[in-house]
């Protein structure tokens, strides 16, 4: 696993809890989430159709996207309800000194 | 115990219902009835992105054959002509029989057609299934001037992507505004606004008083003796639930199938849902029919659920949206049954809601704005709505003060 590819996203109080934050890199969007056992990650497009997740709503262990209601989990990514059927990608998240850190492949 | 459980309709309800009774009853033989001879499909995209040309047919399959398969769940190609309550039993034209223990209704609506001349018939489109989306699409190809009678959700939508297509739109409602049925004066004029920005042209306040066939184009007569000259004519002017195979049994029908919160009918082991069921909802203490997406999935499985023997209330909040353009429209409750408005936002582009609250007690609430903009807002209110709860009016009108608060403890 080579460091380059935790990137940093900010710092572990600029999410609150049962919340999200939408992260840019390169040319991807990305929401980091904080539930509360922690920091988690996921695409930050919907599956569906192009729309930002960032303006979602976080409940529990899921997102559900704001356009149409899709739901997703935010931990393994799997698309719960439709019109949603595609499942999100999920990528691992660290926190080091209060940063987190999310892997990007 | 092994029961046969016929589903009545191969629509949005009736494979959630499908699927439901599955998951709770592994042995009895379920068989969905569908005269469509396709799967269950999404309709939302038929007047979207199916216009677009941005999803396909295989883009709006809810479920591949192999989930029907692997669930034992049988599909079978036929239109059901009559019923048979008494002795349980189905017929087609054939006089092909089924045999029910339980009966699942969900044959959904129908669009209202125009009265028209017999001539004409055949020259006025509507849209309710995939081949109507089709027909509509490979025909609009070398029309330029479209004429879309009806200013409601799917005419709308229509028209959206038809000049999205670079068509020449032209919508002519009754009413005086668009949506009316359903939607609020102030979110329906914004989405008028939009429709004119885009270069459609939306007539209010106009009946047409005559269609006259002019070689291959229409001239389209209002009421007010002006014409409009047109290549294609779509009407979107409301639908009907799909109920006229019922007309002449005992079943309880008053705008659709009468039915309980537990998705029953008034004949024992006969169930109805989606938008053919007419259902009583607890948290209004009225009977409603709505004709919506999300409405048709949930109704399915509580229905389906009922079917099975696990006896569960029905207490979805109402929640529907339409795409027109860039913006996504999304309305969650009761908005015609409020003794005051609060506004939050005035732009677009960040979203705007109207809240509509009863006694101090929101219940319901309208909202418009680009893509995603509304959806967490509208879906905080349908949890606030649920629980009855009474909020701070200053948090509700501010858009800085974000609406997750009220919802967490
Ligand atoms: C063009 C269009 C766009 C829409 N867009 C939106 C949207 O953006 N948002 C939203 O919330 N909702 C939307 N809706 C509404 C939503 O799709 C419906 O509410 C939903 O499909 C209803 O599901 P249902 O199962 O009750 O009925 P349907 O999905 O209509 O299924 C009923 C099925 O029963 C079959 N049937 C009827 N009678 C018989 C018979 N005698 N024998 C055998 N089969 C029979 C019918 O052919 C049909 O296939 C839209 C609908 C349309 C038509
Ligand atoms: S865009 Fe996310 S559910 Fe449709």
């Amino acid at each position: 696993m080579s460091e380059e590819n935790w990137i940093e996203v900010g710092s572990t109080d600029s999410i609150e809890e049962e919340d999200l934050i939408r992260f840019d890199h390169q040319d991807k969007t990305f929401c980091v989430y904080k539930l509360t056992d922690g920091f988690y990650a996921t695409d930050g497009i919907c599956t569906h159709e192009a729309v930002h997740l960032e303006d979602g709503l976080v409940m529990d262990d899921e997102i559900e996207c704001p356009m149409h209601q899709g739901i997703f989990n935010i931990k393994s990514g799997e698309a719960l309800s439709p019109p949603a059927c595609e499942d999100l990608k999920t990528y691992p998240v660290k926190v080091d000194n209060d940063k987190i850190f999310i892997k990007i492949d | 115990m092994k029961k046969n459980i016929l589903i009545l309709g191969g629509g949005q309800a009736g494979i959630y219902a499908a699927r439901e009774i599955r998951q709770n009853d592994s042995e009895s033989n379920i068989k969905i009835l569908g005269e469509e001879n396709l799967l269950p499909y999404e309709r939302p995209p038929l007047s979207k992105d199916f216009l677009l040309d941005k999803k396909n047919e295989e883009d709006l399959y809810f479920h591949s054959s192999e989930v029907l398969k692997n669930e034992n769940i049988d599909f079978e190609n036929v239109s059901i002509t009559k019923v048979d309550f008494e002795n349980k039993k189905l017929f087609t034209k054939n006089d092909d029989v089924y045999i029910y223990d339980s009966l699942l209704i969900a044959t959904g609506s129908e669009n209202k057609k125009l009265s028209l001349y017999n001539n004409l018939k055949n020259d006025v489109y509507y849209l309710r299934n995939l081949e109507e989306a089709k027909t509509i699409k490979e025909k609009v190809l070398n029309k330029n001037k479209i004429t879309i009678i009806g200013g409601g959700f799917i005419g709308l939508e229509i028209a959206s992507s038809l000049s999205q297509l670079q068509k020449k739109v032209t919508v002519i409602e009754i009413g005086d505004q668009l949506m009316g049925r359903i939607i609020p004066k102030q979110i329906a004029d914004l989405v008028q606004s939009t429709h004119i920005d885009y270069g459609n042209k939306i007539i209010l306040n106009k009946q047409i008083d005559k269609i006259t066939k002019k070689n291959a184009n229409f001239e389209i007569l209002l009421n007010d003796n002006s014409l409009i000259e047109t290549d294609f004519v779509i009407a979107g002017i409301g639908s009907t639930p799909s109920v006229k195979l019922f007309e002449n049994t005992n079943l309880n029908l008053d705008n659709g199938i009468v039915t309980n919160q537990f998705c029953e009918t008034s004949i024992k082991n006969v169930y109805a849902a989606g938008d053919v069921s007419n259902f009583y909802h607890p948290l209004y203490e009225r009977n409603m029919r709505l004709e919506s997406y999300q409405h048709a999935q949930n109704h399915g499985i509580c229905a389906g659920k009922n079917i099975a023997g696990v006896k569960t209330e029905y207490t979805s909040i109402p929640w529907m949206w339409s795409d027109q353009f860039n913006l996504n429209l999304q309305l969650t409750g009761i908005c015609n049954d409020y003794d005051e408005i609060i506004e939050r936002g005035n732009d677009i582009n960040n979203g705007i809601i109207y809240f509509f609250l009863k006694n101090k007690i929101i219940r319901g609430a309208c909202g418009l704005g680009i893509a995603g903009k509304i959806g967490r807002d509208i879906r905080i209110t349908s949890k606030l709505s649920e629980k009855n709860t009474i909020v701070d009016k200053q948090i509700l009108s501010d858009q800085n003060q974000k609406l997750n608060k009220l919802i967490q403890k």
